[in-house]
């Protein structure tokens, strides 16, 4: 695309036509040779490019011609011819056709930039090498999805901030996938383009390296999460015979494999989550088990509940010790299933103090609360599926069960407010007009990946194309699509004057808002026949980016309720439907007032319990989960306690400190989560600093001192 | 709600706390004053000063525990020290009446109260804070008065024949606490089934001197725990050594 010219006088050369000047022009093409100027590939581009016609183009390169030898450059890039000819198209009013052939690149400025300082868009990105690279493609990608694949209302309204669209430099990739070891454990790891083929594994080391590889394959293949279901009970047929030390042996090597995956793709973890269930769900119990060799043992699922139990401890016995210098494990995320029938289970009493040890002590585990007799498959930072019909029909072959999302679009509520004049009838309408938008959004998604999936096996997207099972591996009829919310509270406090929290009748308003996207989601998934659900975005960045762009755009609204530290530019919106971080509310209400919302939340939505320093006894949060099992909707809790590492002595402490209280050192390095897993502090970005700062930590509910507690606000009402 | 305008003033409430009685959710309710004046206190204010701390309607507490009734196990009642209240007995039924379980903390100075309370089935658990060696130097140490161990002994000794749940503890001071005073707590106290170390905080200490002081790591306390149990179990299997030292 790109033709770097340089113009080098040392060698002479006539232009036709124009024996004044002794300027001699050569092209270095994107080839990497050196080639004569010749204007007739200015003319070539633009009729391939656009849709001009072949005299304007003549015209057009004719007249880039002239200026080039008027002008008194010494050195000329492609680059800035094809902005000169852009410019001549500008000039000519033929806006179309320069959209058609604008070029996408970085600055030089930009890349130095990029190549020398972290990227913090993405705290999961550490910074080498590789990291650039994948920063580097996904700039051109992004700008590619702008101007290429999406409409340009479509795009304004991203570039705007009226939304977001996630992930645009991995337009050409869905979004996140979810599946079973089952698929692997029967067909073996058989890639496309692969360099060789295995047989199913026979041996459970085998079958992890399966795993992790093919993790990496999927990893390069979605933008986001890649979760596994009942990972316990999938590996269970190959754990028979083995010792405990074995089992623990095995849970180790899983998880060190996948948290030291950084050495993969952009230098990226692979962003991974494993679903562990104490019991076999129900809809596993008569599903004959795959073992070694990918042959069906003759048993069935329920037959190997001890194995399965085995493993869940063993893995939460490696959480628990977390890694080489005691820190928490980044990833595999694991995602404890609470169901009725953990409960009928034997030994649950036991698991759940286990694993609730792990979450006082290091936070990795997720409570998945699965009341009644919804099944879920959950994955990315708190992104689930419910589980069908056609689901428990897939389960029983249960490598059929493969899901994905295929995008996530974010709306900017407080904006919405903004512009709604605290009316509701206005603010209800644009709220529709909004999702439509990002169902058009979701909609040119959609054609592209399709397009990608067309070309089949010698496409870019081969692996998802891949068919063993009678369905392509990327089941497109059975994909989400998703919308998410971002600054509900800052909506409803602009709106009402209050915060969400503050009185029955705004926690009221802020419910209808969801309830009424859910149902608009719900008739445009109808008329589109695709699948629209709402997802609490986990929002890394965007609850940055929206913040910025509304101080920026909207005076003075936006700074009435924007939080975070506005000196510093530590500004963020509250994420999603939580109530605000800052806010001493007892842990309780902040369960049951979220959790309110949770149901309407299709693709999952998950509460944080801020931890800090304090290690509440497991019992208490064993009997903390149990509650919330019982007495809320809420769908998922997770505990984030803090970490201090240090650099110099390696050792890890609990609590941000700004010394190592073992040596003294102020080479120390924060840990906590900041949406849905953890890093590392100084790798977020000024939106999560900001955040960070006011996150309410529940030290009154876990310090037993009076004059340590600060007794909270009282007013906090008991609204339903 | 007029019946209850002469109890105890309540001088701090937690609605829940998921620290105060391991296993459980309990609402705690601080009770004024105290007659120790331990430098490690971290209830500084209503141990010192109860008067400048605001008194919680009883009803209102009341009120917001009946909000959480699904959620809450029971109530803890702490201090300062509760059992310097004469009316306590009659306190503690306003939540007994309420079928909530209730846990007292005390520092076992007034076993004549903790024998009442137990008589009269008043408590489902008792929180004995020990805070030394039972000798009368280290404990005036480490209480900041003059303590009458006789009384301490007696409570200890009520509570540990008593059927309610017991939990024993002692806050691990640096530099005033060694980890053989640790040692001989254990050997103290048995025959108990748990000694439970606490971590010490240097925030808010009532000796201001000690808010220079650095916690025990908790690798440490970890540690000294861990031989702790093995000290009250090494005992259970050796009864004849146990009674010996019980005769000192």
């Amino acid at each position: 695309m790109a033709h770097l010219q340089e113009i080098k006088p040392e060698k002479p050369y006539t232009l036709s036509g124009s024996e004044t000047t002794d300027i001699a022009l050569f092209v270095r093409t994107s080839s990497e040779d050196v080639s004569s100027w010749n204007r007739q590939k200015i003319v070539d581009a633009l009729v391939r490019e656009t849709y001009i016609d072949g005299d304007t183009a003549e015209k057009v390169s004719a007249e880039v011609e002239e200026m080039i030898l008027n002008s008194k450059t010494k050195v000329i890039t492609a680059p800035l011819i094809r902005e000169l000819v852009n410019a001549k198209l500008i000039e000519k009013g033929l806006e179309q056709t320069r959209m058609m052939h604008t070029r996408i690149g970085l600055p030089i400025y930009d890349v130095d930039q990029l190549i020398l300082h972290p990227n913090k868009e993405n705290a999961n990105v550490p910074h080498g090498p590789e990291a650039t690279n994948l920063t580097l493609a996904e700039g051109i990608k992004k700008e590619y999805a702008l101007l290429s694949v999406f409409s340009q209302d479509i795009a304004d309204a991203h570039l705007r901030g009226d939304l977001h669209l996630h992930d645009l430099g991995f337009i050409d990739r869905p979004y996140c996938s979810g599946q079973s070891l089952e698929y692997i454990k029967k067909f073996g790891l058989n890639l496309p383009n692969s360099l060789s083929n295995a047989k199913p594994a026979k041996h459970p080391e085998v079958l992890l390296a399966h795993m992790v590889k093919f993790a990496a394959a999927l990893q390069s293949n979605f933008a986001g999460a890649i979760g596994w279901d009942a990972v316990n009970l999938f590996f269970a047929p190959y754990l028979v015979g083995m010792s405990d030390r074995e089992i623990e042996q095995l849970a180790q090597m899983l998880i060190f494999e996948f948290s030291q995956q950084a050495v993969a793709r952009g230098g990226q973890a692979i962003f991974s989550d494993i679903n562990i269930y104490w019991e076999v769900p129900k809809h596993f119990e008569d599903v004959p088990a795959i073992g070694p060799g990918g042959d069906f043992t003759g048993k069935t699922y329920a037959e190997y509940l001890s194995e399965a139990q085995r493993f869940a401890g063993a893995l939460f016995n490696v959480y628990k010790g977390g890694d080489g210098t005691g820190r928490p494990f980044f990833f595999p995320k694991p995602l404890v299933h609470i169901t009725e029938k953990f409960f009928q289970t034997e030994g649950h009493n036991n698991f759940l103090n286990h694993i609730c040890d792990v979450a006082s002590e290091k936070g990795n585990t997720y409570f998945v609360l699965d009341r009644g007799s919804t099944a879920k498959i959950s994955e990315c930072c708190r992104l689930s599926f419910k589980l069908e019909a056609q689901d428990f029909a897939d389960a029983r072959e249960p490598w059929r069960m493969r899901y994905c999302a295929l995008q996530n679009v974010t709306l900017n509520l407080p904006r919405l407010g903004y512009r709604s004049n605290q009316d509701d009838t206005v603010l209800f309408s644009r709220i529709s007009d909004a999702m439509a938008l990002a169902v058009k959004a979701h909609e040119q998604k959609k054609v592209f990946i399709e397009k990608l999936l067309s070309i089949g096996e010698k496409g870019p997207l081969a692996l998802l194309t891949m068919n063993k099972d009678g369905n392509p591996y990327l089941k497109m009829n059975r994909a989400s699509f998703l919308i998410g919310m971002l600054g509900l509270n800052e909506l409803v406090q602009f709106h009402t004057g209050n915060e969400l929290y503050a009185s029955k009748d705004t926690l009221k308003f802020a419910l209808k808002v969801i309830a009424h996207m859910h149902l608009v989601a719900k008739k445009l998934s109808e008329k589109h026949h695709m699948k629209f659900v709402l997802e609490q975005t986990p929002a890394e960045s965007t609850a940055y980016r929206f913040a910025k762009l509304d101080l920026e755009h909207f005076y003075p609204e936006a700074h009435r309720v924007v939080k975070g530290n506005l000196e510093r530019n530590e500004v963020y919106y509250t994420n999603s439907t939580y109530l605000p971080v800052s806010i001493p509310i007892n842990p309780i209400e902040r369960v049951r007032k979220e959790g309110l919302f949770h149901p309407l939340i299709e693709a999952g939505a998950l509460t944080h319990i801020w931890l800090g320093e304090k290690r509440p006894a497991k019992e208490s949060l064993a009997n903390f989960v149990l509650k919330t099992f019982r007495h809320t909707t809420n769908d998922q809790i997770a505990f984030s306690p803090e970490f201090t590492n240090c650099n110099d002595c390696g050792k890890t402490e609990r609590g941000l400190k700004d010394r190592c209280s073992y040596c003294g050192s102020q080479k120390v390095e924060g840990i906590t989560r900041i949406t849905g897993y953890f890093t590392k502090i100084s790798s977020w970005n000024k939106g999560k600093i900001g955040e960070l700062h006011d996150r309410y930590r529940n030290q009154e509910y876990f310090s037993e001192a009076l004059d340590q507690k600060v007794i909270p606000v009282r007013k906090v009402s008991n609204a339903e | 709600m007029a019946r209850h305008e002469n109890s105890i003033p309540i001088k701090g409430f937690l609605e829940t706390s998921f620290l105060d009685w391991p296993g459980k959710i309990a609402s705690v309710i601080f009770l004024p004053s105290c007659n120790f004046r331990c430098p490690f206190c971290q209830n500084v204010t209503l141990v010192l000063n109860p008067q400048c701390l605001k008194t919680w309607p009883l009803p209102e507490a009341l009120q917001r525990m009946k909000e959480l009734k699904d959620w809450i196990d029971g109530v803890c009642i702490t201090g300062g020290e509760p059992t310097l209240q004469a009316t306590l007995p009659d306190f503690i039924r306003i939540f007994k009446k309420r079928n909530l379980l209730v846990k007292l903390d005390t520092n076992g100075s007034n076993p004549h109260m903790i024998e009442t309370l137990l008589k009269e089935n008043l408590v489902d658990a008792i929180a004995m804070d020990v805070k030394a060696p039972l000798e009368e130097i280290s404990y005036a140490r480490l209480t900041g008065v003059p303590v009458d161990l006789k009384a301490i002994k007696k409570s200890i000794d009520l509570i540990r024949k008593s059927p309610v749940e017991k939990i024993f503890r002692i806050t691990v001071v640096p530099e005033m606490l060694t980890e053989e005073d640790i040692y001989r707590v254990a050997e103290d106290l048995y025959p108990i089934d748990k000694l439970l170390l606490q971590q010490f905080s240097p925030e808010n200490t009532l000796d201001p001197q000690l808010k220079q002081e650095t916690p025990w790591p908790q690798e440490k306390i970890e540690e000294v725990q861990r031989q702790v149990d093995q000290i009250l179990t090494d005992r259970k299997t050796k009864p004849k050594d146990g009674l010996q030292k019980n005769k000192r």
